[in-house]
């Protein structure tokens, strides 16, 4: 019987090939240690010195914004939606590894942690609990036939949560839209933006593509108008002119800020899913244009039964990247003075003598937030694009 | 691939029953904002006063931990609201930034701006909106470091000044020292915390806007760059900055309740109305006088309506939910050090600009 | 006899008729939804006519426009869009350069260097730029104040107000000497071309007293030496600036001279190039990736070090796949460069926003705002386009 032995050859081997390999090797190693040192101790002497009572006193309005207190018990139902299909889709779908699900519930507690408080454990308890029962539920029903009609209650169920997450905000007269701030906010903007662009940035993709000059004109002219200018200038727009602009039905040109905001950012988002979708277009092989064909189908038949379902399956990765683009975007209707994540983060510091001067603290938080959803999604993402077998040759 | 047909069906579908649930929840009761509104009516029909304030500015208005404003411009937006409504509570406060104000009253996002803005010629004619009775006068400053041995402005040849955008502060420093030959550098900024943590690092010589401002930000200046004791307000004032409500134009029923409501609490005061003792006062009125600001009966004898389109005796609501001015001078301003006396700020008995037309 | 039905249906038949009728509908609602939007609009003030009275307002960075309050608003908006395009240029410059070090130091074989690259793409390309662009204000801020600037031999100065750096002045006939290096650089170049063309072609070189006359080595001593002999032959028409800190009589301190890099640029530039840096990143990353092994072994086997491996084989290859991504990137930077306007960097955003405060004529302004940008990312997009011809030719 041998007993497992630490390769000491091996390690040296590895170490002299990673760090000494040469004289290169050598002096990137000492500037890679130097560069390291320097972040590790500035992060000590900065984290020695903060004090988060900003942050603590300030959860609420970091998370929900000025959401009354009678109005909070909304955000949990929405949150275990999320977190109830979010698991179950990744064991519906996804071969996670051990390390990357230990990850997930890190990237979850993080903020958990920050935001933790005694009447919220529970909360925070049956979130994680809902999560794993159905991340494991779901991973028993794959072993049966019912996969299929899970897979598809959960399609369904994604593009469901956005009217569903409407509702409960709303049912029952909940707090007006102006109220909605913080992190809510973030995700809410940004989720009903990629949700109600996606239509519109199809049909957009598709007129792009069609060899109809006036169709393939105007698309081009708003496509291209609406990537040519920055997201603040066109939020300015729902300030001023959507209000004069828009007709005065059903109370259009009445509509408070942050619903204005959603319907900028939708037709932002409807141009740059355009181009994805359109850049998927283009990777179906014109053989399955020509077998179409060969069906004798019609254009729209073409598009919609080969085309469409190919290109957007594509570029699903990319819509991923999108939503996280949009996500962090989100952050700039402070032009709007809507009090999302970060324009919350910022005010803070001001609000009490004791918090003056805690703008890094604030921040910090308001990052690692951010970063949180972001990493989660593009890791997301990522694991999409290897399943889909794309950039793989 | 059917799946996907109707999958882009059912989100385009819910796309739009998204939106009409967001619109559903808006009160979509209301007439177009532009052209010659009713502004009272719509309020009276939502229930809820919709009010833009200011959320960065202690003592004037600052958002607490739970969401709530408190502050010297919150509490006029109460008192209107109180008038209208007769529950101070029923204000709904939207926050605006400096450059975006205008834009929010125009658009019918607010009803009500009490964002201490200047009352300007241009401002009135262009933004399409009235003033109405300043709240409160106050003139455009500069604050500097003590130790930087400024005691004029005249002495900051050169400076480099930390300005905001969108504020009459911008041009009047420029008037200021261009109009003197002086050379100086604005940094101009959208929103007060990066202007703060300029000011802070001594990045700029100079922290110039409206003086009430001024001492907001010097009272709470963070220890870590020395207190308040490190800074003073320069004693020239740029400008004239008599800063009041603003309502939409051609809106003279509101406008009138909103301006009628800062009078009343004016008159409060120089009648020594008071929010403890309001209800004894309107029920046994000492003069017809303060039975017509009080709207209640002298002597058995009704008094005069008025007949702003609101229950008569809405400075009774008023004073008992929110105070006289006085009172809510000395409960947002005083912790300031914005002291009254002396000030253009005092009742017109002692010398001050508050004065209030007669209740007549 | 056919109906009239009948010949509609059988004319609508040809594919090219159906386009048409398609594509009238279509034009129909388009248009309708113009003139909504024309009537709409007709009842606002639409003119630009307020943007030729006095600005009134003053502007920190004033770079190469000579801007004082009593210019008009066009004037202002100039400086402005000067300072946009400066930030923009700057960055895309530096980004590109920071985006291929870190792609290639993330696929180094150095342990620390490809985890530090990783951990930089992780960690600020999942971050708001925002948040970075007032972070970078706050390093920026932490620098010195003024008062105890730190001072190099006194040619540099380093505060919070400025990093003050010697630069050249004008002594007259600088214009006129820069447009004739401009040429001799030409000419610089074409003679290394010229050179090394030849020594690839035929395999001779040219020998001075014996030794080979390095191509490269040419062009440079050709240009530095016209440039000496004509500095003095112009008359010494630059001299140097250099920076100065001095307090005047009431106790202002006053930067004069040099160059001004002031802490609001530097943080708007470094936020821009390091975010938008981890995507170019990724996207050199991904087309090194692309290309087979094979190609850095083959360069290994005929005996390029591994830097000439990188630089005269992969990066070249690399460059074909890595323009139009890159091009998209450099448009996004364009566009947000317009968060300057959080931290006082006065960029044609910002400029326009105080010209709509101040006039509150809001809408023209937009429209002004809206036609700058497209402008900027269509000449960018030229460039781009441009050049990525040029490069896949030489590669086919």
């Amino acid at each position: 019987m041998t007993t497992p032995r630490i390769n000491f050859k091996e390690i040296k081997d590895w170490t002299i090939d990673n760090f000494f390999g040469s004289k290169l090797g050598i002096l990137l190693t000492l500037f890679s240690a130097l560069v390291i040192t320097y972040f590790v101790l500035s992060m000590i002497s900065f984290l020695s010195s903060a004090e988060w009572e900003v942050v603590t006193t300030n959860r609420r309005l970091l998370l929900l914004g000025r959401l009354p207190e009678e109005d909070t018990w909304r955000a949990w139902p929405i949150l275990w939606l999320f977190c109830s299909i979010f698991c179950s889709s990744i064991g519906a779908w996804g071969n996670p590894k051990k390390r990357e699900l230990l990850l997930l519930l890190l990237a979850f507690l993080m903020p958990a942690a920050i935001f933790f408080t005694l009447p919220y454990i529970v909360h925070i308890f049956a979130t994680v609990l809902i999560g794993s029962v159905a991340y494991i539920s779901s991973k028993i029903i794959r072993r049966t036939s019912y996969i299929e009609i899970l897979k598809k209650a959960l399609v369904s169920l994604w593009i469901l949560i956005i009217p569903l997450s409407f509702t409960i905000l709303i049912v029952g007269g909940g707090p007006q839209s102006n109220l909605w701030g913080g992190f809510l906010l973030n995700i809410l903007l940004a989720s009903v933006a990629v949700v109600a662009g996606f239509p519109l940035g199809i049909l957009m993709a598709v007129g792009r593509a069609t060899k109809l000059p006036v169709i393939k004109t105007v698309c081009t002219v708003y496509i291209e108008t609406v990537r040519g200018a920055p997201l603040v200038g066109w939020l300015l727009l729902a300030w001023f002119v959507l209000p004069k602009f828009l007709p005065d039905l059903f109370g259009l040109n009445d509509l408070s800020v942050v619903i204005r905001a959603m319907i900028v950012l939708s037709f932002f988002a409807s141009a740059y899913i355009a181009e994805v979708i359109r850049g998927g277009l283009q990777s179906i092989s014109k053989g399955q244009l020509e077998a179409a064909d060969a069906l004798n189908l019609g254009y729209i038949d073409r598009m919609r039964i080969i085309v469409l379902p190919q290109a957007i399956r594509v570029v699903i990765p990319a819509i991923v990247s999108q939503f996280i683009g949009l996500f962090k975007d989100t952050s700039l209707v402070f032009i709007l003075a809507l009090t999302d994540l970060l324009q919350v983060g910022r005010i803070i510091p001001e609000q009490d003598p004791k918090f003056f001067g805690k703008q890094l603290e604030a921040l910090l938080v308001v990052a690692s937030l951010f970063w949180v959803v972001s990493v989660v999604l593009s890791n997301l993402s990522s694991k999409i694009e290897k399943n889909l077998g794309i950039g793989t040759r | 691939m059917k799946k996907i047909k109707y999958t882009l069906l059912i989100s385009a579908l819910f796309a739009m029953t998204a939106f009409s649930f967001a619109c559903a929840s808006e009160d979509s009761s209301e007439a177009s904002s532009s052209g010659g509104s009713n502004t009272l009516q719509q309020v009276l029909d939502r229930g809820m006063l919709k009010c833009g304030v200011n959320d960065n500015l202690a003592g004037f208005g600052v958002v607490a931990a739970d969401g709530s404003f408190s502050g010297f411009d919150i509490d006029f937006c109460k008192a209107v609201a109180a008038a209208i409504l007769g529950d101070s509570g029923k204000v709904e406060y939207t926050p605006t930034t400096a450059s975006n104000r205008f834009e929010a009253l125009g658009s019918g996002e607010i009803d009500l701006l009490i964002r201490n803005t200047t009352w300007t010629a241009s401002r009135d004619r262009e933004l399409k909106q009235d003033f109405t009775a300043p709240t409160f006068y106050d003139g455009q400053g500069m604050m500097v470091y003590v130790d930087s041995g400024y005691n004029s402005i005249d002495d900051m040849e050169g400076a480099t000044i930390c300005v905001l955008q969108g504020t009459t502060t911008e041009l009047n420093l420029d008037d200021r020292f261009t109009g003197t030959g002086m050379s100086y550098t604005p940094l101009t900024f959208e929103t007060n915390d990066p202007l703060q943590a300029a000011f802070e690092e001594k990045r700029c010589d100079g922290w110039t806007t409206d003086k009430s401002g001024l001492a907001s930000k010097r009272a709470s200046f963070p220890a870590s760059a020395g207190g308040p004791e490190a800074l003073k307000v320069l004693p020239e004032t740029l400008s004239k900055e008599p800063l009041g409500p603003l309502t939409r134009d051609n809106d003279s029923e509101f406008y009138d309740v909103v301006q009628w409501v800062v009078f009343g609490m004016m008159q409060a005061e120089e009648s020594g109305i008071n929010s403890s003792n309001v209800s004894s006062i309107a029920s046994n009125p000492p003069n017809p006088g303060v039975a017509r600001l009080l709207g209640a009966s002298f002597e058995g004898g009704e008094v005069q309506d008025f007949s702003f389109g609101i229950p008569k005796d809405f400075m009774q609501k008023v004073i008992s939910q929110v105070g006289n001015y006085g009172e809510v001078y000395d409960r947002h301003l005083v912790p300031l050090g914005l002291e009254r006396a002396g000030s253009l700020n005092a009742m017109w008995t002692e010398g001050g600009l508050i004065y209030a037309p007669p209740f007549r | 006899m056919k109906s009239f039905v009948d010949s509609v249906a059988q004319w609508s038949r040809f594919q090219r008729n159906r386009n048409i009728v398609i594509q009238a509908v279509f034009l129909f609602f388009v248009t309708l939804l113009g003139v909504y939007f024309f009537v709409r609009a007709s009842g606002l003030e639409l003119s630009l006519s307020h943007f030729s009275s006095r600005a009134g307002f003053g502007l920190s960075h004033t770079f190469l426009v000579d801007y004082t309050s009593n210019d008009s608003r066009w004037v202002a908006y100039f400086t402005g869009v000067v300072n946009t395009i400066r930030v923009c240029l700057v960055a895309i410059f530096l980004t590109t350069l920071l985006g291929t070090v870190m792609g290639v130091a993330r696929l180094s074989k150095n342990f620390l260097t490809s985890k530090i690259a990783w951990t930089y793409v992780e960690v600020l390309r999942n971050t708001p730029l925002l948040i970075q662009i007032i972070f970078w204000q706050i390093v920026f801020l932490q620098l010195p104040q003024i008062s105890e600037a730190i001072t190099f031999g006194d040619t540099t100065a380093i505060s919070n107000r400025g990093i003050l750096l010697p630069w050249i002045s004008d002594n007259g006939n600088a214009q006129v000497w820069f447009i004739f290096l401009g040429i001799v650089a030409a000419g610089s170049l074409y003679l290394s071309y010229f050179l090394n063309k030849r020594e690839d072609v035929s395999g001779k070189s040219f020998s001075i007293f014996g030794n080979r006359l390095n191509g490269n080595l040419a062009g440079i001593s050709l240009f530095v030496i016209v440039t000496i002999v004509t500095y003095f032959a112009f008359g010494r028409p630059v001299s140097m600036d250099i920076p100065e800190i001095t307090q005047n009589n009431k106790g202002t301190w006053m930067q004069s001279g040099g160059f001004d890099l002031s802490p609001e640029f530097a943080a708007i530039l470094f936020a821009l190039v390091i975010y938008t840096g981890t995507f170019i990143t990724e996207i050199v990353r991904g087309s090194i990736q692309s290309l087979s092994k094979g190609q850095t072994e083959a360069a290994q086997a005929i005996g390029l070090s591994k830097y000439q491996a990188m630089t005269l084989v992969i990066l070249p290859q690399a460059l074909r796949s890595i323009i139009p991504p890159l091009t998209n990137q450099f448009l996004n930077l364009t566009k947000n460069s317009s968060l300057a306007v959080v931290i006082a960097y006065p960029d044609l955003f910002m400029v326009s926003r105080t010209i709509m405060n101040n006039s509150g004529h809001a809408l023209p302004v937009f429209f002004l705002i809206l036609l700058t940008y497209l402008f900027l990312s269509l000449c960018i997009s030229l460039v781009m386009n441009l050049i990525n011809r040029r490069v896949t030719r030489i590669g086919a």
